[in-house]
This record gives C-alpha cells, sequence and structure tokens, in this order.
C-alpha cells in the first residue's frame, strides 16, 4: 500500500479545470467592472457619434463627389481618384519628400523636447528653472505666417545670416532644394521644443524624490541618476509618443511649405498636401483629396499597428 | 331705422372700401403705367416701386467684403441697403459666411440641402462643376424667362452688350444669375508694370516702350547708381514671381502677360481667332525665356525674385532698391506713394507694355473679363417669391439703381456735378478710415455685387494722376488674344486637372530654373519635347472643346 | 504653464565633470531661450512700431519703431472683440472641464488591467485617429442631426475628447504602483473613488498639463467656428483676430494717398492680434503654477 503519492499523480487526482463559456467571462468581467464600464460609456457614446457616425464619409474617395447629391447620391467611381493620384509623374517624388522630412523630423524633432525636458530638470534654481520653461513654449503661439515671414527676411540674400556668415559669395537658402529640408525642420524645433517638453516634464515631475535620494546613496552622480532614475520614468511615455509618431509619418501639413517653397525648391519641398492645394485650385475636387487622404491614413495606419507590434515585443509599453 | 341704416351704410362703406382697396393694389403707384405681363418677346414688365405691398422678408447669402467688415456687421448696415428696402419695400435678411470662407461655406451650405433665397457667389469660378451643374441639380433656377418678363433694366443692359451677354450664359444659353458687370475698359485692369520716375529723371531716360529700350534702362538704374547710394544694389526689375494663388507658381511671374506679351503670346492658355494656343509650345516662349534669363545673368532682374513675399517685396520698394516692378494700381502704386510720401524723391509712373520693336501694337495684356464671376446672385429653389425677388435684384440695373449701388446715396456720399456723381469730400478723406471702407458703408461699386460697374467710380477713387494714367497706359493692349470666360464640363474638368496639375508643376521648375541660369535653355526644349507624353494635347483638345462651345452660345 | 519638478538637491560632491556639464546647460539653455524669446519679442514690439517704418525695415528688431498704439485701437475698436473674448472664455471654461472629465474617466478605465474589453476598445478609439467621415458629413452630422449649428456647443462636444491626450492621461495612470490601488480595494473603495481620491491627486501634473492642452486648444481653435457659426456675436475671439487682420489687409483695397500709415498697418495689427491673443494666456498661467505643486509623495503605501 502506497503512503506517499508523487505530485503527478497528485494532480492526476485532482478534478479537471472546466473551460468556462465564453459568456460567462464577459459577465464576470462586466460585473467586476461594472464602473469602469460605466466610466467609458460617456467616452465611448463621443466616439460613436462623433467620430463613428460620420464615418459613411470615407466612400467620397471612391466616388466623383457632388455636395448637392451628397453621399448617398453620388457617382461611384471605384479606384479611379486613386489611380489619378498614383499615375502622377511626381507620385513617386511627393510620397519621398514627405517620409524624409518626417523622418528628419523623428530623428532630430522627437528627441529634442526629451532633451530639453532632461535638462530642464537638471537645472537646481527655482526661479530660472521656471523662467527657462515659461519662455521655451512661447514660440509656439506665434503664428506659422510670422515665423516664415521671418525666416524669408532672415535667409535672404542680403539677410542677416548671409550678413553675419559674410561668406564672398551669399547663398539664397530658400532658393536651394539642398537646404530646404533643414530649414523646415529646424524651425519646426525651433518653433515647438518648447511646447513639446511639456509632456515628458509632467511625466518627469512625478517621480518620486526617494528613488533619486536613493541613487545617490548608491554613489550615483549627475548622468547615472538621469540615466537610471528620470529616463527609466519617462520611457512609457517616450514610447508611446514614439508609437503615435510613426503612425504620422506619411502626415504633412501644407501650410507651412506653401509658405516656404517655391517651384526652384519643389524637388525637396513638394509633398503630397501641397500638391493637393494645388490640384484643389484647379478643380476643387473632394473626392481626390478624400482618396489621398484615405490612402495615407492607410498607410499610417499600418505604420502604427507595426511600431505597436514592436513596442509590445521590445518593451511591456504599447497601445493595445 | 338706425340699425339698418346703419348696416346699409355699412355694406355700403365695406363695399366702397373693398372696391377701393381693390383698386389700389391693382393701381400702379408712382412711376410707370401698369403693363400685364407680356408674353416672351415682347417688352418685359416695366419696374414700379415699391415692389410689393406687404413687407417681404428674403433670406441672402453672400460673401462678406472686407472693405465692409472692418466698420459693419452685415450688408444690412450699408446705407445703399437701407434705402434700397425704404424703395422696395423688400427686407433682406443677409447670411455671410466668414471673411475668406466663402468656398468651404459654399459647400457646405451646397451639401445641406435647404438653401435661402438667394446666394450671391462666384459660380463661374468656385462653384464646383460649373453654374450648369447647380442648374441641372436643382440648387439654382434658370433665370432666362424671369428675367424676359420682369426685369427690364437687365434685359435693355444685355441687349445692349451682346458680348456680355454672351459672357454670363451657360454653354446651354441658360442665365443662372444676376451678374456683376465692370462696363468699361478701365475697370478691367489693375495690374500693370510701373518705374521709378525719379530715377528716370535723375538719368534723364525716357519711359522705355520696346524691349531693347527696357534692358538700356534697366542698366542704368543698375550701372549708374540710380538710388543714389553709391552701392551696386539696385534690383532694376523685381516682382514676386512665386504666389500660392490661383495664377500663382511662376505662371504668375510679372502678371502673366507683362513681357511675354511682347511676342503675342501668352504664359498659358489664349487663342488666336477661334484656335487655342498654349503658350509654352509657342516658339516665342523659348526667345522670351532666353531674354529673361540674360537679362536675370545680367544683375537686371531681382535675384531673390523667386523667394520673395510681399512684405520683402514692400521692404525692398521702400528702401529704394527697385526700380521696376509689375504692381496693382490701388495696392501697389497708392500704397506707395503713401508710405513714402515726403520721403525723398520717390515717385511712381505706369509704364506700358514693352512690344519688340518700336511701334509694334501691344497684342497681350491682362485683363478681366467684363463678367469676372464674382458677385453674381442667383435665385435658389427653396425661393418662394421668385417675381418679387427679380424685380428686386433688377433694380440695380436702372438708372436710379445703379447710382445707388456705385455711388450710394445723393447728399451724403454723393453729389451730382456737372450731371456726374462725385463722391463727396467726406467719404474720399476720412481721417481715420481709408476711403475704400468709407464708400462702402454706402455703396457696393468698389468691390462687387449683381450690378453694373460705373467706370466713374475708378476715375475718382484713383486720386494719384499716376494712377490715372496706369488706367490710359495698362489699358493700351488690344487683347483679341485673351480667353474668354470658358467652362469646361463636369466630366472633362477631372482629367483636365490630373494632366495640368503635373504639366504646371513641371512647366514652373524648368521655367524658374531655365529662368535663373541653374538650367540651360536645353531644358526648356526637353520640357517641350515631353509636352505631349503628359498629356498637354488632352488638354488642349478639353480648351478647344470649352472654346468652341463658347463661340456658339446664343448671342 | 511651469511644471513643479522635484527638486535636485546638490549631491555631497560634484566631479569637475559634472559641474562642467551644469554650466554647459545653463549655457545652452540661455542660449535656448534668446533664440525662442526673439519671436515673441519682435511680435511685441513690431505690433508698437509705425507701419511705415516697419515696412521698411529689415532684420533683428529689438525696439519700437516709432510708437503707436493705433495697432491696438483697431483690435479693440472692432464690434465684436468683446463678444470674442467672452465667448472663447465660456468655451475653454466649459470645453476644458468636460473634456478633462471625459479624458480621466476614459484613461482610468483603459489603464486598468483586467478589463477584458480593453484592447480592443483602445483600437476601437485610436482607429479614429487614422480614418474619419471627413468634413461634410461631420458638417451634417453636427448642424443638421443634432441642430448644434450655429451654437456654442458645436465647437465644444465634436472635440470633447482628443485621443492623444487620452493616450498621455493612460500612459500616466498606468505608472502609479499597483500597490495603491489595491490597498484601496482592500479598505472597500471602489472605481470612482480611486480615481478621485488617488489617481488624480497622484498624477496632478499630467491633470494640468491636461488642462493646460485642452485649455489652449480651445483658446486658439477657430477652423471649428469658421465652420459652424455664422452669427458675428458669436465668434470666438480668434475668428474675431482673424477677420480684423483680413480687414486690415490691403489686398482688396484700392488706397488714398494721404495714409501710408493708414493702409500698412495690416502688417503691425497682425502682431497686435498675436499679442492680444497669446497675452491672456501668459497671465493666467502664474495663476494656474500655483496650483500644481508637486503631488503627494507615494510613501503612503502600508507596507
Amino acid at each position: 500500500m502506497r503512503t506517499t503519492a508523487t505530485s503527478l499523480e497528485v494532480v492526476a487526482t485532482l478534478p479537471l479545470p472546466v473551460r468556462k463559456p465564453r459568456w460567462q467571462v464577459v459577465s464576470r468581467d462586466l460585473r467586476r467592472n461594472k464602473h469602469i464600464y460605466l466610466m467609458l460609456l460617456p467616452v465611448l457614446l463621443y466616439y460613436v457619434v462623433f467620430h463613428y457616425g460620420p464615418m459613411y464619409g470615407v466612400i467620397i474617395a471612391f466616388q466623383d463627389f457632388n455636395p448637392v447629391k451628397g453621399v448617398f447620391g453620388s457617382k461611384w467611381v471605384g479606384l479611379q481618384n486613386f489611380q489619378d493620384f498614383f499615375s502622377s509623374v511626381y507620385f513617386g517624388r511627393l510620397i519621398f519628400n514627405t517620409i524624409a522630412l518626417n523622418v528628419l523630423d523623428l530623428v532630430f524633432g522627437f528627441p529634442a523636447p526629451i532633451v530639453l525636458a532632461l535638462l530642464i530638470n537638471e537645472l537646481r534654481w527655482n526661479p530660472f528653472k521656471r523662467l527657462v520653461q515659461t519662455v521655451t513654449y512661447l514660440p509656439h503661439f506665434i503664428s506659422v505666417v510670422v515665423v516664415v515671414g521671418m525666416l524669408v527676411d532672415f535667409l535672404a540674400r542680403d539677410g542677416l545670416v548671409n550678413q553675419v556668415l559674410a561668406t564672398t559669395d551669399p547663398i539664397a537658402y530658400l532658393q536651394s532644394p539642398d537646404w530646404f529640408r533643414q530649414l523646415y525642420v529646424g524651425s519646426g524645433i525651433w518653433q515647438h521644443v518648447g511646447w513639446g517638453s511639456i509632456v515628458y516634464l509632467a511625466a518627469i515631475a512625478t517621480v518620486d524624490p526617494q528613488l533619486y535620494d536613493a541613487a545617490k546613496v548608491d554613489g550615483a552622480g549627475r548622468f547615472r541618476q538621469m540615466w537610471h532614475v528620470t529616463i527609466p520614468w519617462i520611457l512609457p511615455t517616450i514610447v508611446i509618443l514614439l508609437i503615435l509618431r510613426m503612425g504620422a509619418m506619411m502626415t504633412i501639413g501644407y501650410e507651412k511649405i506653401i509658405l516656404m517653397y517655391n517651384p526652384l525648391t519643389y524637388e525637396t519641398a513638394d509633398v503630397i498636401s501641397t500638391y493637393v492645394y494645388r490640384r484643389g485650385i484647379l478643380q476643387a475636387d473632394f473626392s481626390f483629396s478624400a482618396a489621398v487622404g484615405l490612402f495615407n491614413s492607410l498607410i499610417n495606419f499600418g505604420l502604427l499597428i507595426g511600431a505597436n507590434r514592436l513596442s509590445r515585443r521590445l518593451t511591456e509599453h504599447s497601445l493595445w | 331705422m338706425n340699425s339698418r341704416l346703419d348696416r346699409r351704410e355699412f355694406l355700403r362703406l365695406v363695399g366702397a372700401g373693398a372696391g377701393a382697396s381693390f383698386l389700389a393694389a391693382c393701381a400702379p403707384s408712382a412711376t410707370a403705367p401698369a403693363v400685364s405681363a407680356a408674353a416672351s418677346g415682347a417688352a418685359a414688365e416695366p419696374l414700379s416701386l415699391p415692389i410689393v405691398k406687404t413687407p417681404l422678408t428674403l433670406t441672402y447669402w453672400c460673401p462678406m467684403s472686407s472693405n465692409v467688415s472692418a466698420t459693419m456687421k452685415t450688408f444690412a448696415e450699408i446705407a445703399c441697403y437701407k434705402e434700397l428696402e425704404k424703395r422696395t419695400r423688400i427686407h433682406i435678411d443677409f447670411q455671410h459666411p466668414p471673411l475668406n470662407q466663402e468656398q468651404e461655406q459654399f459647400n457646405l451650405l451646397a451639401a445641406s440641402g435647404t438653401y435661402p433665397d438667394v446666394i450671391e457667389y462666384n459660380w463661374l469660378t468656385n462653384a464646383p462643376g460649373g453654374p450648369a451643374r447647380f442648374l441641372r441639380d436643382g440648387v439654382i433656377v434658370r433665370l432666362n424667362d424671369l428675367i424676359d418678363r420682369y426685369a427690364p433694366n437687365l434685359k435693355r443692359v444685355l441687349s445692349e452688350h451682346p458680348e456680355w451677354r454672351k459672357q454670363i450664359l451657360t454653354d446651354e444659353g441658360d442665365i443662372y444669375a444676376f451678374p456683376f458687370l465692370r462696363s468699361d475698359v478701365k475697370l478691367l485692369v489693375s495690374t500693370g508694370l510701373a518705374m521709378r520716375e525719379d530715377w528716370l529723371d535723375k538719368l534723364s531716360l525716357r519711359a522705355p516702350t520696346t524691349l531693347d529700350e527696357w534692358r538700356s534702362v534697366l542698366k542704368a538704374f543698375k550701372d549708374r547708381d540710380a538710388n543714389g547710394n553709391g552701392k551696386g544694389d539696385e534690383l532694376p526689375l523685381s516682382t514676386w514671381a512665386s504666389s500660392p494663388g490661383p495664377g500663382g507658381g511662376s505662371r504668375g511671374a510679372f502678371s502673366r502677360y507683362s513681357f511675354v506679351g511682347a511676342w503675342g503670346i501668352g504664359m498659358e492658355w489664349f487663342q488666336e481667332s477661334g484656335a487655342i494656343k498654349y503658350g509654352p509650345l509657342q516658339p516665342q516662349f523659348r526667345e522670351f525665356l532666353a531674354l529673361m534669363s540674360q537679362w536675370y545673368k545680367d544683375g537686371l532682374i531681382d535675384p531673390d525674385v523667386f523667394a520673395t513675399n510681399q512684405n520683402a517685396m514692400d521692404a525692398k520698394v521702400t528702401n529704394n532698391l527697385v526700380g521696376a516692378a509689375s504692381m496693382q494700381g490701388g495696392n501697389g502704386i497708392g500704397k506707395y506713394a503713401g508710405l513714402m510720401a515726403g520721403k525723398g524723391t520717390f515717385k511712381l509712373t505706369p509704364v506700358q507694355q514693352p512690344v519688340l520693336k518700336a511701334g509694334d501694337k501691344i497684342l497681350l495684356g491682362g485683363r478681366d473679363n467684363n463678367y469676372p464671376g464674382q458677385g453674381a446672385a442667383a435665385i435658389t429653389s427653396s425661393n418662394k417669391k421668385a417675381i418679387e425677388t427679380v424685380k428686386m435684384l433688377d433694380y440695380a440695373y436702372s438708372p436710379e439703381g445703379s447710382l445707388l449701388f456705385n455711388f450710394g446715396i445723393e447728399g451724403t456720399s454723393y453729389t451730382m456735378v456737372n450731371g456726374s456723381p462725385t463722391y463727396t469730400d467726406a467719404i474720399l478723406h476720412d481721417p481715420k478710415i481709408p476711403s475704400a471702407q468709407m464708400i462702402s458703408r454706402f455703396a457696393r461699386g468698389n468691390f462687387n455685387g449683381p450690378f453694373v460697374q460705373d467706370v466713374r467710380y475708378i476715375t475718382q477713387y484713383y486720386e494719384l494722376p499716376e494712377q490715372k494714367k496706369a488706367l490710359d497706359v495698362w489699358t493700351l493692349p488690344s487683347n483679341e488674344k485673351l480667353l474668354p470666360p470658358t467652362t469646361i464640363t463636369q466630366d472633362e474638368s477631372k482629367k483636365y486637372a490630373t494632366t495640368m496639375s503635373d504639366i504646371n508643376t513641371r512647366f514652373d521648375e524648368v521655367f524658374t530654373r531655365v529662368w535663373s541660369g541653374k538650367s540651360s535653355l536645353d531644358e526648356w526644349d526637353s520640357f517641350v519635347k515631353a509636352l505631349p507624353g503628359m498629356g498637354i494635347n488632352d488638354a488642349l483638345k478639353i480648351q478647344q472643346n470649352a472654346l468652341d462651345r463658347y463661340n456658339k452660345r446664343p448671342g | 504653464m511651469v511644471i513643479a519638478l522635484p527638486r535636485r538637491p546638490r549631491a555631497f560632491r560634484e566631479s569637475p565633470s559634472e559641474r562642467a556639464f551644469g554650466i554647459a546647460t545653463v549655457a545652452i539653455l540661455v542660449a535656448l531661450m534668446a533664440v525662442t524669446l526673439y519671436p515673441l519679442m519682435y511680435v511685441l514690439v513690431a505690433s508698437f512700431s509705425l507701419p511705415g517704418e516697419l515696412t521698411q525695415h529689415r532684420g533683428l528688431l529689438f525696439a519700437p519703431l516709432g510708437f503707436t498704439l493705433e495697432a491696438y485701437r483697431r483690435v479693440f475698436e472692432n464690434p465684436v472683440i468683446l463678444s470674442g473674448y467672452r465667448n472663447t472664455v465660456f468655451i475653454v471654461v466649459v470645453g476644458t472641464t468636460i473634456n478633462v472629465f471625459m479624458t480621466a474617466l476614459g484613461a482610468y478605465a483603459l489603464s486598468r488591467r483586467n478589463v477584458l474589453f480593453r484592447d480592443p476598445l483602445m483600437f476601437f478609439i485610436v482607429f479614429t485617429m487614422f480614418f474619419g467621415g471627413g468634413l461634410i458629413p461631420t458638417y451634417l452630422l453636427v448642424s443638421q442631426t443634432l441642430h448644434l449649428g450655429n451654437s456654442l456647443w458645436a465647437l465644444i462636444l465634436p472635440g470633447a475628447v482628443h485621443t492623444l491626450n487620452l493616450i498621455i492621461m493612460r500612459t500616466a495612470f498606468n505608472a502609479v504602483p499597483v500597490a495603491l490601488e489595491e490597498a484601496a480595494r482592500i479598505d472597500g473603495a471602489n472605481d470612482w473613488t480611486i480615481l478621485f481620491r488617488i489617481y488624480l491627486p497622484l498624477s496632478w501634473p499630467v491633470v494640468a498639463v491636461m488642462i493646460l492642452f485642452y485649455g489652449v486648444s480651445h483658446w486658439n481653435a477657430f477652423f471649428s467656428a469658421l465652420v459652424y457659426i455664422r452669427d458675428r456675436d458669436l465668434y470666438p475671439l480668434q475668428l474675431v483676430l482673424r477677420e480684423i487682420l483680413i480687414s486690415s489687409n490691403v489686398q482688396n483695397m484700392a488706397t488714398d494717398v494721404s495714409s501710408g500709415d493708414v493702409l500698412a498697418i495690416g502688417e503691425t495689427i497682425k502682431y497686435a492680434t498675436i499679442i492680444v491673443a497669446t497675452l491672456p494666456i501668459l497671465v493666467v498661467y502664474p495663476y494656474l503654477q500655483r496650483y500644481f505643486v508637486k503631488g503627494v509623495a507615494i510613501g503612503a503605501i502600508k507596507e
């Protein structure tokens, strides 16, 4: 007779776990989290009404849209609008320029506010700290028309930049396609780095000071504190914002570029939105811009999903 | 008995009263004898005021003008409309989209399904698909019969000017709106070339007429230090060649025709005896481009001409750097004269477009059409009082109505001097408010609307002698080759837009590169060779069809 | 808006490289401040300048050219400027309240771990950042179906939640230690209490940023107003300023001689409108800052 049982035998005698029916799992979740779902109710209602409600408008991209006939009365043309766009001689260039500007902005413009936030965090004298925060976000409020106006003035042949550099041959920056990308991204950083740092500053503000104390006790100097405390603390924020940034790689607003570009710089400055804008002057064409927008959104969304998946694998942070 | 007498009295009185009011309703008031509505072909019913017995309110959607919005909330506050209401007893309920937002708001309005009684808009260029489409879709109503019967004034205007009538029709011969018409050639040109007169005087030069003379003058400006500061910083010829608006890109360069017109061709589309032509395809275009790039190389043209905007341009002019430029009469000549008043010898003079050889006629200049498109009032299908609306809109084309809309209120905003309406001093020289806005408090003559613009407005508005001279100098071109306001059909417009988007982009690039010397003329030649492959022939055909349809319109 | 950051007391001993870093930091930030302050200073100075002088000026500008209040006079003389302020204040106060409330609810709910539908719902929401019906269907919905046309609610409700902000707040809530929630549940608290008594107070800086982002977004908004508002009395501030700006732009106007400055005034009015729009934010912000003191120390966890 056996007096002890091996674990395997013990396990073998336990009742098998029963797979719960789906509805039971759901109803248990609803019951347990009823407050959660109640909280979500107004938010979801908002999205359903204001975002999913009008979503049928997406089919405008497949129509020859006539505002009088409306979405349900306009003629269906299938992929014609997309073909019009793809068949443009400049299609490749437009896509390339759009992505190129976004990549540059990602590489230089995305880290800039983070660096700024970290630097501000290193300051010890509070009044100066507050001053820096206040001043650096101000240009964000200045309209892009004014900013580009300044740029045009500074970069003219006889403008400030050429005077300061005092080279023999003044460079006409805004007429050279080689300079456009740098100027566009650089002026964007100038204008928005302060505002962009606010999110990171807010994240840093929630760090437990005891973590810094603990690190100091362990002999960590400023750099190590930054590396081991601050940065890991704001990493979730960085990752999430990075994922979202990847979901905007096909998007560039036309307003600033229109103010900055001219035919001499079309080579690097002409992007999808400026092309659509110029085309819209020839023929106010809802369907065309809807199709282009849909095309952009599909690619953006694909990039987002990819970035999200990648992040889920590499870090534990992701959108879903 | 009292009661019976009263009753009979009462009936009699009522009968008499009824009869009286009946007669009053039928009888005409004040002006013309009533004539029953005639069949079409006969005279239209003359306009009699007031138009309605019981006050009527009409809803009227139209773009706001910046002249008006500066001091007033809606057009209802403009004196001419207040007076119009008094005369016609029709009250207009104005609805305005925000400034410069008309196009988007118009589309939303069209999508909404319910329309105000009148929509005043630029149906010709800004209505997607063209006015014909809105007639077909039942948004606005066809006006031919209504005008024939109830709008004698407009009818008279159109019969006196068949070429205007042709411009306002659709290709099918429908009248879709009460048009804004610029009556005189002086009203049609607002932009042209202007030069520093004081520099010409200083260097003892005459205003140039041929291209060679232009070259010498520009060279003299540069070599002989026209602005007298010892530096060779003059920009003999400048403009801002790159603007994002329609006709912008480099196709806006030098207001489209200032120099290229010397060869009798245009920058883009023009016509020669009914045949459509595309400028860049003409061999003369190459000559034009070659000359321009030579001038650029010789330093006669502002090197930054492609990266300049309005502000930079203003700075260059007011800093005495620019010798000649293409500019507007008001926003250019007038503005700079005002800014530089009392600062040195600054004086601009309008200059005619150059020609190839002395004595040539100028064939192509820039000119608006008599019917530019904006300010056209259409009657919508929601309007239940179409006849009254037609009569009201027609009043603006009558002699009294024309004075009202162009000049405002007699005694307040204008007085009759030798039979000619003259704006009062208070209007033109208010110390605080610019004359443009002052006039707009009383009339619409200085912007647009459904009436005929009177040339006497501009001759008074342009007060400076050089502005008045511009009216003569800039209207010299004969302009037979200009394209009339044709319309492309809806089916063709998509193809046209797709094709021309790319062609225009390429044109802009090549043109500016060759002109500024970054590429040689070889690149231009390749561009011209590549045009058929880019679809220019399709675009030519579409434009030709549009022109043919235009010419076939019932005059 | 200034975020109150944790204090960084001086270390016991600072290495020379750290001191150099400290100096370099200050130098960089001072340079950055100079460069980012310049545009605003330019705008401020230009708004008081004489338009004629400003037109001629090239290059850097540090002091007004001449002095005139004409640009501001023109702005404040506009008949609807006061109603513009009033409308915008309404939109900012009511709108931001709704925004923060809804965003907090959504962010909290979506940050809870054992919610079955959390990921699908997140997808559902983020999807709307990329795909939408466009202007006309939305316009028809708001004005015809919901009858919100020509009212200030059309400017508030369609933007009740910005998905980006929702995500940011959710990320912040994720950072709060789970132990706190568990401790609270043991004490019998339900989700509402946990949200309002624990999470929000602990995430004050992020809440402050939400108020800032939504508030500024409402303050600067004009596109919705362009689309939905018809009465000039209901125009929010930015729309009024935009109109003033366009009106003074001389493009459409012919001109008379005597008023050279009157014509170019469009330039200085452009700058005055920016100051008028930005100044209130700068004024209000110090008051906001006082409330955003660093959150409660996390050492309240019972171990």
